[in-house]
């Protein structure tokens, strides 16, 4: 049959069924009419005739059925009568329809929710052809800490490597200064290789990307900007190209404008600006060649692995070890070269948080799903008449099933439909809080929702595949909670279910039974979600409580960069380096108008804060000269302070003195240590002693021990303390600046104030990253403390959840029981013995609930293991608490249906009976 | 053997209803008559047979269904061959005799 005409009848007898109902009437009595017509032109009486004809006819309503049995959409049409049989029954039972959906629809929500963003982050393809091809390329060498590639290196495996269609790269500055006529700002600027680009299929739409030549020392000064730079700088001017910008003082020639839709491979950085990179074509590795750290992405071959890459590549660089100076070979010494797919690269370390937040959701949906099917169940066992009545009028046994699993459909259908608004609501406000980076109007919670993924969360949405899943999962639903009951419940003695006083004596045990074990079931997943957030609490405190060795209280930061040739001066070989004398002077500028600013306490310039970032410098220990050997060098991080540092971030000095005014560039060179390094390197007794610090390419300075300040964590709150050391901004002038200023006031109040001081002591100079310390401390956790929070709702709604399947199973068993509670009251029962009788039942499946649910936190919180700070995964307090409170709040639910139970009316059970 | 017990074979009822009409649109009486006409009264088709048949072949597309009058000024519902009906008609009645021939031949051999 002609599928098009099918569907065409499909519709038709769908859309018009009561029009082709009475056609068909009409038809049929036409028939027997014209059949009658026959018999009395035959000679037969009119009424003799009528009676003949439709017992020919073989009765209408017969013909009617065996007519509609052949209509296409028969079975469509039973479908649609169980739909509307469910429908009434919802509605007849507004209170459970509401649990069920309202318990389903936040299930199915938060799981919506937490599956839109591991698809975002995790699961869909990056925007560039081929993606599945391109690999970031990270060395690991474990004596200096290098991810990333030596120049040098690099250029030699551009050209001698055979797995790679292209061998691309990058380097960033993610602070430069950009002046020009709407006043000094910061642009992130990112220099790629020439391939970069076209590697990952960029195309722009306005001008070119760089020429194949271009991406070597003193090439062309060519710029390529951002969509969004182009539109916010030069306000979409399409004649942009040939014109120049002042980048650090140095003017670059617009030659390319990139797409709206392209999207740099690293999401926490969103350059504005893409320059060429200065790579030098010679591969020789010495200690007088500048080398920068390049890291690579590449695209394989077709048809070459990234295991095969990756060994090429490592015994490429293991060969190239020879090519290095002598002295430095000890860096390089057991580097790791691994290749990691450029998706996973991206996400990093976000992905474990995200799918140990899937499985609590998903555990909190089961639940939902165990609370519905035991809701199901209870009313399966109340239905147990109807279900026997439709059975003994011929419904068959799949009939009831399907019926009932119509009615399950629909039920999670609803549960789907408001899930899917709870994860649009969510996803929406998780995109709105990353589209307005944080600014203090910005609300708190977008603030939390924000921070914890960064740039990342702007790409979470409800897509067709996120779609599918809540699809998906609705049907799962139904199947979870549906077919347990619509099996157990038209499984049934037709007799015995009619005799409907026999059967209110005692309930099916088998149902008991199932419905006793899925809120065993329940209990123990919220005992073990609890557990596992008990430990994220605790695991969130402790890295709080760690001695930060600050203060971070009233203290407002922000930072500006010398960069470019106003603070520069040429150095022994001719090349711009940052001047020391043009830096005091700034400074000495600088600081005195901070300190007089109303509302400061003190301030201080630093080269990095705390928590902020440190990078590590050669130091050595013995004479300074000749040059230490290479091999002897060992490595912490320097960073340059005036005097009142340790006043405004609140360390305090442990030993010997702070610095002042009197360490000047003319003084004896002067540092203070941290206690790791008096304690790594002096065993504690410091004073006085001497270390050396790289000054030059391989030169190396004295310096005198004076102090021993407290440990600070810097490069993040969760790191450990390493040794450091400090020295005086006077004597060793740092280009990039971090204001930090401690206030008498909201230290929030002061942010103008301070920027207006900078912008007096040099016009072109732009001041950014204003935060107080508090919002630095608080942005360091707010990954840590969102899953925390995810975690523990998700462990009190699994609670209350279960609590309401407490509640739900007992106060069903009782209404079953209310004959039984009268018979026992009437033998003489106190009532306070039936509260009791039933507490008791409830305590022994919530007792077995317990023991599963901590054997269940002991066998898996291992999983967590990465996430926990100063805390076992296997700690009896966050356990025991989380099996108290379970049992408690169970406990609690119990004694509802039990008191319920003892106020049974002896009477009218009697009578009833 | 008398035309009642004669089974109609599953596909045949469709084939003469469709023969039936191709002569000219007939109503569901009309049809009745006319097979019985054409097969010298040994088919017989009941309501509880012709008119789900008709109500199918209708849905498959062979045969349009539409109201007219009827020879007693009845207002009656009348069935027509498609065109895709006609091409039908004329593909099973190939089959059918291809069938009936090995059949016969079958049934010849000894």
């Amino acid at each position: 049959m002609p599928l098009w005409s099918r569907l065409n009848s499909l519709a038709r007898n769908l859309v018009r069924k009561s029009a082709i109902e009475s056609d068909l009437e009409d038809e049929l009595q036409t028939y027997a009419a014209q059949l009658a017509d026959e018999k009395i032109a035959a000679g037969m009486s009119t009424s003799e005739a009528r009676r003949t004809a439709l017992a020919e006819l073989g009765g209408i309503e017969q013909v009617k059925q065996s007519v509609r049995d052949r209509r296409t959409g028969t079975s469509l049409e039973l479908l649609w009568q169980d739909a509307r049989y469910a429908l009434r029954q919802l509605v007849r039972n507004r209170a459970f329809t509401l649990t069920a959906v309202i318990t389903l629809g936040l299930g199915i929500g938060a799981t919506t929710s937490i599956f839109s963003a591991i698809y975002a982050l995790l699961l869909r393809p990056l925007p560039y052809p081929d993606a599945g091809r391109l690999m970031y390329v990270s060395a690991q060498t474990p004596r200096s800490h290098f991810e990333v590639l030596a120049s040098q290196d690099f250029v030699a495996g551009q050209t001698s490597t055979k797995s790679f269609e292209q061998f691309a790269g990058y380097y960033y500055f993610y602070n430069q200064n950009l002046t020009g006529p709407g006043g000094p700002s910061r642009v992130t600027s990112v220099n790629v290789t020439a391939n970069f680009l076209p590697m990952l299929g960029a195309v722009p739409q306005l001008g070119r990307l760089f020429a194949e030549d271009e991406d070597r020392p003193a090439g062309p000064p060519v710029i390529i900007i951002s969509n969004h730079f182009w539109r916010t700088y030069f306000h979409a001017d399409p004649t942009v190209l040939g014109k120049s910008i002042t980048i650090n003082g140095k003017r670059l020639t617009v030659i390319g404008i990139l797409p709206p839709q392209f999207s740099f491979p690293d999401l926490t950085l969103e350059p504005d600006v893409y320059a060429a990179a200065d790579l030098d074509r010679d591969t020789t590795i010495a200690i007088d060649k500048p080398m920068i750290g390049i890291q690579p992405i590449v695209r394989l071959r077709p048809g070459v692995s990234a295991e095969h890459a990756q060994a090429e590549l490592q015994a490429f660089y293991m060969a190239r070890l020879h090519k290095t100076a002598a002295e430095l070979r000890s860096f390089f010494a057991g580097r790791k070269i691994s290749l990691q797919p450029l998706q996973r690269h991206i996400v990093g370390d976000n992905r474990k948080p995200l799918f140990i937040l899937l499985a609590c959701v998903a555990a909190v949906l089961l639940i939902a799903c165990v609370n519905v099917a035991n809701l199901q169940l209870a009313r399966a066992v109340s239905r147990r008449h109807e279900t026997a009545l439709r059975g003994a009028l011929g419904a068959s046994r799949l009939r009831l099933i399907r019926q009932s699993l119509v009615e399950s459909l629909m039920l999670s259908s609803l549960a789907g439909v408001l899930g899917l608004l709870i994860a649009f609501a969510i996803t929406a406000l998780v995109r709105n809080a990353a589209a307005f980076p944080t600014s203090p109007s910005s609300s708190r919670i977008a603030q939390l929702l924000q921070l914890p993924f960064g740039k990342l969360s702007a790409s979470i949405y409800v897509d067709g595949w996120v779609l599918a899943f809540t699809i998906g999962l609705a049907v799962l639903s139904t199947f979870l909670f549906g077919l347990v009951p619509a099996i157990s419940g038209t499984r049934l003695d037709l007799r015995n279910a009619l005799q409907s006083a026999a059967m209110r004596v005692t309930q099916a045990r088998e149902q008991r039974l199932l419905r006793h074990g899925l809120l065993v079931v329940e209990i123990a997943i919220a005992v073990l979600l609890l557990a596992s957030a008990g430990l994220l609490v605790r695991s969130f405190v402790n890295v709080m409580r760690y001695d930060s060795g600050f203060d971070a209280s009233d203290t407002l930061t922000g930072t500006t960069l010398l960069f470019g040739p106003r603070y520069q001066h040429p150095d022994d070989h001719g090349n711009p380096t940052p001047s020391p004398d043009l830096i005091r002077i700034f400074i000495g500028n600088l600081l005195p108008r901070l300190q007089a600013l109303p509302g400061v306490q003190s301030a201080a310039i630093a080269s990095a804060l705390p928590l902020g970032e440190v990078h590590d410098t050669a130091i050595t220990f013995g004479p300074p000269t000749p040059p230490p050997p290479a091999a002897t060098w060992e490595t912490a991080p320097g960073i340059s302070v005036t005097p009142d540092y340790f006043r405004v971030v609140g360390n305090t000095i442990v030993q010997g003195r702070s610095f002042s005014s009197n360490d000047t560039a003319a003084s004896p060179a002067v540092a203070i240590v941290n206690r790791a390094l008096a304690i790594h390197y002096f065993a504690g007794n410091a004073l006085g002693k001497r270390f050396n610090w790289i000054v030059g390419r391989d030169q190396f300075a004295p310096l005198t021990i004076v102090g021993i300040v407290n440990d600070v964590r810097h490069n993040g709150l969760e790191q450990q303390v390493q040794p450091e050391f400090y020295i005086p901004e006077s004597q060793s002038p740092s280009d990039t600046l971090n204001i930090a200023l401690r206030s008498t006031t909201d230290p929030a109040l002061l942010a103008n104030a301070m920027r207006k001081a900078v912008l007096a002591v040099d016009p072109q100079q732009p001041l950014f990253d204003i935060q107080t310390m508090d919002q630095r401390v608080s942005s360091q956790v707010a990954q840590r403390r969102l899953i925390m929070l995810l975690i523990a709702c998700f462990a009190l709604l699994a609670v209350i959840l279960s609590a309401v399947g407490v509640y739900g199973v007992f106060a069903y068993s009782v209404s079953q029981r209310t004959q039984e509670m009268g018979i026992r009251l009437a033998l003489g029962a106190s009532r306070r013995g039936l509260i009791g009788l039933i507490v008791a039942q409830a305590a022994r499946l919530i007792a077995a609930g317990g023991v599963l649910g901590i054997a269940g936190a002991f066998l898996i919180s291992r999983l967590l293991t990465s996430m926990l700070v100063g805390v076992n995964p296997h700690d009896a307090v966050s356990f025991s608490l989380a099996w108290i409170l379970m049992t408690a709040v169970a406990l609690l639910a119990s004694t509802i249906p039990a008191s319920a139970a003892a106020r049974t009316d002896l009477v009218s059970v009697l009578h009833t009976e | 053997m008398s035309p009642s017990q004669t089974n109609l074979l599953q596909g045949t009822l469709d084939l003469l209803i469709l023969k039936s009409l191709n002569t000219g649109e007939l109503h569901g009486l009309g049809v009745s008559r006319r097979i019985d006409q054409i097969t010298r009264g040994t088919f017989q088709v009941k309501p509880g047979s012709l008119f789900p048949a008709l109500h199918r072949l209708e849905e498959a597309g062979w045969l349009i269904g539409f109201w007219g009058e009827s020879e007693n000024n009845r207002r009656a519902r009348f069935y027509r061959l498609t065109k895709a009906g006609e091409r039908q008609l004329g593909h099973e009645t190939e089959e059918w005799q291809k069938i009936a021939a090995a059949m016969t031949n079958a049934l010849k051999a000894t």
